[in-house]
């Protein structure tokens, strides 16, 4: 028999490897999690998670793919990690303390719930993010450890050297490690101050995402996509309004990508964008999430956040805008959350809502208050709204000064050809 | 897991009313620790008015009246307790009273082998032996210690088992430990009623609180004596307290200083 005269069969240990590949997508940041809560060290787990996957390579090829690879998987783990431990020679008070931890829960383990075992993803967000973790390592620990982005990935999203950012992790396992930080669920005490910072960090990858701090490039799709991931992650571990507030707050921003930018990466303001490019079935998605986040008695800040970009998305136009609407969220969000941001935002809507000049008194009243006075954008809305009131002078002066202090290229430019337009 | 509570705040914040208050709410979350055998230790430190700091340099002791450094808040008091991890530190320290007012640095201790059994319990019979105690505060420059590698480091370590075996033989030895490098503190304040926990310790200085000693001794000069012993003093400083007994009654009347 020629072998043109049927398909090849695909080998055995190609299928195998095949399925163990798709496991490994769908299920390994799964498997990390509850191999560091069993192990409470985060390179062991790596490693021993590593090899779990390496050697169901060759066993599946021989024996079949088990019922549960997911069990499996955690079991093989926890035999590497004591290997590993044995082989270090550190089997010593901590790690035979570890050696009885795994054994207690092992055969539990194979038993839970899926609802549990997912817990455990949530235990290690919430000590990744835990407050006592400088914010600046929250950050690159939640993006490596939670979604599994390689350290030189999380490195280049944030355009620093892969080595300062090896060290950030370093350093957040370590605090994670000797001060003691807890694998756990935060108590009903703690629960809503903790979930706020973990809320905060899906919401700064995202921004990062979103709007680059600096450089060459307005958006990072990577980035917010990874953040999206997280908070439906998040919003599939725990049921609350808050966190659907901010996965909608992203979805909505999300949508109007495509229509933000030029094909040059110039910035179009949202007024100008064409609304044809917004996704729709995002828009849709973070429709719902608002509604339903907005009917809890407990929503917060950012469901009113996503019901701005809410009002936005549903706008035809920016004239058809409801700026009223716009203005009362803004008030919301300033009972809930007081800041001059804020209000900054919220005098733009006023101009929308009552003319030019009524916004620039307020933006006038944060300026001397000494409030947002070296923030680019504070500037560029006085620039604007000076524009469209006919104070060209002072329109000029200000936009000439959020040019000095805008630090993304996009911006300049965009600042530079409306003072030019002046 | 072991850890020590410092307790940072202004001197001259507390009026005779609201230390009252203080020393009550915090001997009573000691009971309530006690209780549940998370306390090993706690006491106010006497005013850094009283504190010495010594310095070897070239074999020679260097001694200078006040603490190590001048800051707005000082370090008041300690507590060393043993829960099962951070969360419960920050949950303790921010029930403290001065967590309000100034700082609760928590500092996760490092296990050194070789250490003599603790002897808190001392502090109940002091009165009769009229020995005083003192805390000493070791403040160590940890990149220096990095650069002159983990050998030079481990043989300090040993040095300061020797020591604190050489003042248990004589009944003067009651704890000591090395604490995690300063990279592993938390702070914890509350304002506001709201509680805000950072990474870090209270305040960033080249040399920082590596470990401490409580031990007895006759007076301050006996103190500070035993202090120039300690290894660390030739390379960093050890600032040295004296404690309050917190059986003496001058604890809960006193409108010192926490």
């Amino acid at each position: 028999m020629s072998p043109g005269q049927r398909p090849m069969p695909v080998p055995a240990d190609q299928m195998t490897r095949q399925i163990v590949d798709e496991i490994y997508r769908r299920e390994s940041r799964r498997v990390f999690a509850t191999l560091v809560r069993l192990l409470r060290d985060f390179d062991l787990a790596e490693e021993a998670m590593h090899e779990a996957f390496a050697l169901a390579v060759t066993q599946w090829s021989e024996s079949g793919v088990p019922e549960n690879p997911w069990a499996w998987l955690i079991s093989t783990g926890r035999f590497k990690a004591i290997d590993a431990l044995r082989r270090r020679g550190r089997l010593d008070g901590l790690a035979a303390e570890i050696v009885r931890r795994i054994e207690d829960v092992a055969s539990s383990n194979a038993e839970r719930a899926s609802h549990e075992i997912e817990d455990d993803q949530l235990r290690l967000i919430f000590t990744c993010c835990h407050p006592a973790i400088d914010p600046m390592v929250q950050v690159p620990l939640t993006l490596r450890e939670v979604c599994g982005l390689s350290t030189d990935e999380v490195a280049s999203a944030f355009l620093t050297a892969p080595a300062t950012m090896a060290q950030r992790i370093v350093r957040g396992k370590a605090k994670i490690r000797d001060a003691g930080i807890p694998f756990v669920i935060p108590s009903v005490v703690d629960f809503q101050q903790r979930l706020e910072s973990v809320l905060a960090v899906i919401y700064l990858v995202f921004n990062e995402g979103y709007s680059a701090s600096s450089g060459e490039v307005v958006t990072r799709a990577d980035l917010s996509g990874e953040a999206i991931r997280l908070g439906r992650l998040l919003l599939e571990l725990l049921d609350n309004p808050e966190a659907m507030g901010l996965l909608g707050l992203m979805l909505l921003q999300e949508s109007r990508r495509h229509a933000r930018v030029t094909v040059d990466g110039d910035i179009i303001l949202l007024e100008d964008q064409d609304r044809s490019l917004w996704n729709k079935s995002l828009i849709k998605e973070g429709l719902l999430l608002v509604e339903r986040s907005l009917s809890t008695p407990r929503f917060g800040a950012y469901s009113v956040q996503a019901a701005i970009a809410a009002v936005h998305a549903t706008a035809q136009s920016a004239e058809q805008t409801d700026w009223p609407q716009i203005v009362a969220l803004y008030d919301a969000l300033l009972s809930i959350n007081p800041s001059p941001i804020v209000e900054l935002n919220r005098a733009v809507a006023v101009a929308m809502r009552d003319g030019p000049e009524a916004g620039l008194l307020l933006i006038d009243s944060i300026l001397r208050r000494g409030d947002l006075v070296d923030f680019h954008l504070t500037h560029a809305a006085r620039g604007e709204l000076c524009r469209r009131a006919g104070r060209v002078a002072e329109a000029r002066a200000a936009l000439t000064q959020a040019i000095s202090l805008a630090r993304q290229e996009p911006e300049r430019r965009f600042l530079s050809r409306r003072l030019s337009e002046l | 897991m072991k850890y020590m509570l410092l307790i940072y705040s202004p001197e001259n914040a507390w009026i005779p009313e609201e230390w009252k208050q203080c020393v009550e709410t915090s001997m009573q979350i000691c009971e309530e620790m006690a209780a549940k055998n998370q306390l090993i230790s706690a006491a106010p430190l006497h005013p850094v008015a009283t504190a010495s700091t010594v310095r070897v340099r070239d074999g020679k002791p260097f001694i200078t009246a006040g603490p190590f450094a001048e800051t707005t808040e000082q370090l008041g008091g300690y507590y060393l307790i043993d829960v099962e991890n951070l969360d419960e530190a920050i949950a303790i320290s921010s029930r403290l009273p001065p967590a309000q007012k100034g700082t609760v640095e928590i500092r996760p201790l490092f296990k050194l082998d070789g250490l003599p059994a603790e002897k808190h319990a001392i502090e109940s019979s002091n009165s009769e032996t009229s020995l005083k105690k003192f805390m000493f505060l070791c403040y160590d420059d940890e990149e220096a210690w990095r650069n002159a590698g983990t050998q030079a480091h481990h043989a300090a370590m040993q040095e300061a088992v020797a020591l604190t075996k050489r003042l248990d033989a004589v009944n003067q030895y009651v704890s000591a430990s090395p604490l995690h490098p300063v990279a592993t503190a938390t702070s914890i304040r509350v304002r506001n009623g709201q509680r805000i926990v950072t990474d870090g310790p209270f305040a960033e200085t080249s040399e920082v609180m590596g470990g401490y000693y409580l031990i007895l001794a006759r007076d301050q000069k006996e103190a500070v004596e035993i202090a120039s012993e300690h290894s660390g003093a030739r390379v960093g400083a050890v600032e040295v307290r004296e404690v309050f007994d917190l059986t003496s009654p001058v604890m809960r009347g006193s409108p010192l200083i926490l």
